[in-house]
């Protein structure tokens, strides 16, 4: 299963790399156990995301920059109002890093 | 606060989810154990909770299942600072990396071995485009992101993990120094020898690239690989052959008349192969190029993004064996690829150079808010731009929500470039379709006439100040009416 390494920089992903940082640093993990975990979380976290949530999300804002690279976008939105079913958020600028979800199928 | 929550249990259930998975490979093949992977998923949930993520009470479910251990809690920090210190690092992993290149494992850096080396003596000739991929995984350990496989560097930046092998290939420096002493060695024989010279180009042309392989042979076999390229010795012929075609530079026999290596057939070279592979000494001294390589392993980008370094090699080396003539002087071709190292290669730190040009420096760097999503379709209307996000992760003001689908929808900064609207008068004045510059409030641009009496002006407006091509340029419409005179 493909998966992406896209999560690993969200807070979850990055607290388990920390962990993991530290594990191997002390020698009580290997690092290709580590990578295996990372791995692991890739799996984890998009299933997770495709079957246990459920709530959208609407986003406005000022295009400031967009990219496509390698069938990644990236947009930098500026003022961005992120508007959920039960609060709205107003940021200043935002940066979005989307990967191709067609790749996950294949 | 509901998706707070939503969140934070969605976050518990990958974390169990994960743990749970990767239980097998801590308690068997000789895994750390279960103790490890509890103090895993402790300092896990810990660092969630300190970045306030996950709510306390949740965290329950797994407190209850294992103690989070008290000793090793240590603040969340800087992912780059482990690994400057790097000495207690070194021996770990150096000494994991060998047992494990000893012993097959599943998916670990034993896998890419077969198909780098093998494949070249089964004489298919393709190799050499197979010859960067390949390569890349054997030569950088971190098989988890071969796994990754297509998906890989796609996060736009490397992922932490890509790090670390980079740092352990550089501990090598001294196994590296050996084989170039050993290479300049070789030359000077070879060119004392006044052997055939082209032919021993060819072979110290790939030379800088057949070391990354020795790298990965010795990584992946556990056995050591010397190798002699020197002129005229049969035994190291034979080794040589075998490094070749390790690196899959295919040399067609009758391209080296000259050389006593020709008695060694294709098949010849295939058995001696396996032969000389199931020794676990072959002398070898072989040309790597020292600057070059470190350079390459110093960098661990061109990692990430072989295809460069690689396809210098490719260039080099693809026509070599047919063509003796236009193989180049060794040195020459060492130098360039010196000289190609030089030139960073495009990789995704460019990108974030392009932001900070935009950002206002420091402004937003430390608060950066941030999406993460795979996206279905991305549209744009003019400059009306319409996304459709999935299963995306946001961190927003310190929070994290996690999102489904999204849709989202923008416009370019027009704030940034200035939407003017000018009205002016218009009569009788007939402009044709036609160009001009305009020079107005700080901003240049063209405008054209659409028709000559409510002048349709369409403006592309330039700000000479800010506005980046790579930025959302936007086309603004102005009505322009002409005054009466």
């Amino acid at each position: 299963m493909a998966t992406f390494e896209l999560y690993r920089r969200s807070t979850i992903g990055m607290c388990l790399t920390e962990t993991l940082d530290e594990m191997v640093q002390n020698g009580t993990l290997s690092p290709e156990l580590a990578f295996q975990v990372l791995v692991q979380f890739d799996k984890s976290m998009t299933e997770a995301l495709e079957t246990q949530v459920k709530s959208k999300v609407s986003i406005k804002g000022h295009l400031h920059t967009y990219r496509f690279c390698d069938n990644v976008w990236t947009f930098i939105l500026q003022d961005a109002l992120f508007k959920n079913e039960d609060s709205q958020e107003l940021v200043g600028r935002v940066k979005i890093v989307a990967c191709d979800s067609k790749l996950l199928t294949q | 606060m509901a998706s707070s929550t939503t969140t934070s249990s969605v976050y518990i259930n990958v974390i169990e989810d994960v743990i749970n998975k990767v239980r097998d490979e801590f308690i068997n093949n000789g895994g750390p154990g279960e103790t490890v992977l509890n103090e895993l998923q402790g300092l896990w949930e810990m660092k969630m909770m300190q970045a306030g993520v996950i709510c306390g009470p949740i965290d329950r479910s797994s407190a209850n299942k294992q103690p989070v251990p008290g000793g090793p809690i240590t603040p969340v920090h800087d992912l780059n600072v482990p690994y400057e210190g790097t000495e207690e690092y070194e021996t770990p992993t150096a000494e994991i990396l060998f047992p494990l290149a000893q012993t097959p494992l599943p998916g670990n850096a034993q896998t890419p071995l077969p198909g780098n080396v093998q494949t070249p003596l089964s004489g298919s000739v393709d190799n050499s485009s197979m010859y960067n991929i390949p390569t890349g995984s054997s030569d950088y350990p971190t098989p988890v992101s071969d796994a990754g496989g297509s998906t890989d560097g796609k996060a736009g930046r490397p992922s932490p993990f890509m790090q670390p092998p980079s740092t352990w290939m550089h501990q090598r420096p001294p196994l590296s120094v050996d084989v170039n002493v050993a290479y300049v060695e070789g030359r000077e024989e070879v060119d004392r020898g006044t052997s055939h010279q082209p032919l021993t180009q060819d072979f110290f042309m790939p030379s800088g690239k057949r070391k990354r392989e020795d790298f990965a042979s010795k990584f992946n076999n556990g056995g050591f690989i010397p190798q002699q390229d020197g002129a005229g010795d049969s035994a190291s012929e034979v080794s040589q052959a075998i490094g070749f075609y390790a690196t899959n530079l295919i040399v067609s026999k009758g391209n080296d008349p000259l050389r006593s290596c020709d008695t060694i057939t294709t098949k010849n070279r295939e058995i001696l192969a396996r032969v000389s592979r199931s020794y676990s000494k072959i002398p070898q001294v072989d040309g790597p190029i020292p600057d070059p390589y470190d350079d390459v392993l110093s960098t661990p980008n061109i990692y990430n993004y072989q295809g460069v370094a690689n396809e210098d090699y490719n260039i080099a080396n693809t026509p070599a064996p047919n063509d003796l003539q236009a193989s180049t002087p060794a040195v020459a071709s060492q130098n360039n690829d010196v000289d190609d190292d030089d030139d960073e290669p495009l990789n995704e730190d460019d990108d974030d150079e392009e932001d900070l040009d935009d950002v206002d420096q420091g402004e937003e760097l430390n608060t950066q808010h941030l999406v993460l999503a795979q996206f279905d379709k991305v549209t744009r209307t003019k400059s009306r731009w319409k996304c459709t996000l999935k299963d995306g992760i946001m961190h927003i003001n310190n929070k994290d929500i996690l999102f489904n689908k999204v849709v989202q929808s923008f416009r370019p900064d027009l704030g940034r470039t200035c939407a003017v609207q000018i009205e002016f008068w218009c009569q009788d004045y007939a402009y044709g379709g036609c160009c001009l510059p305009f020079f107005l409030l700080g901003f240049s641009g063209w405008c054209g006439f659409v028709n000559s009496k409510r002048t349709l002006f369409f403006m592309e407006l330039i700000s000479r100040h800010k506005v980046s091509w790579q930025a959302a340029n936007p086309v603004v419409y102005l009505v322009l009416v002409w005054p009466s005179v």
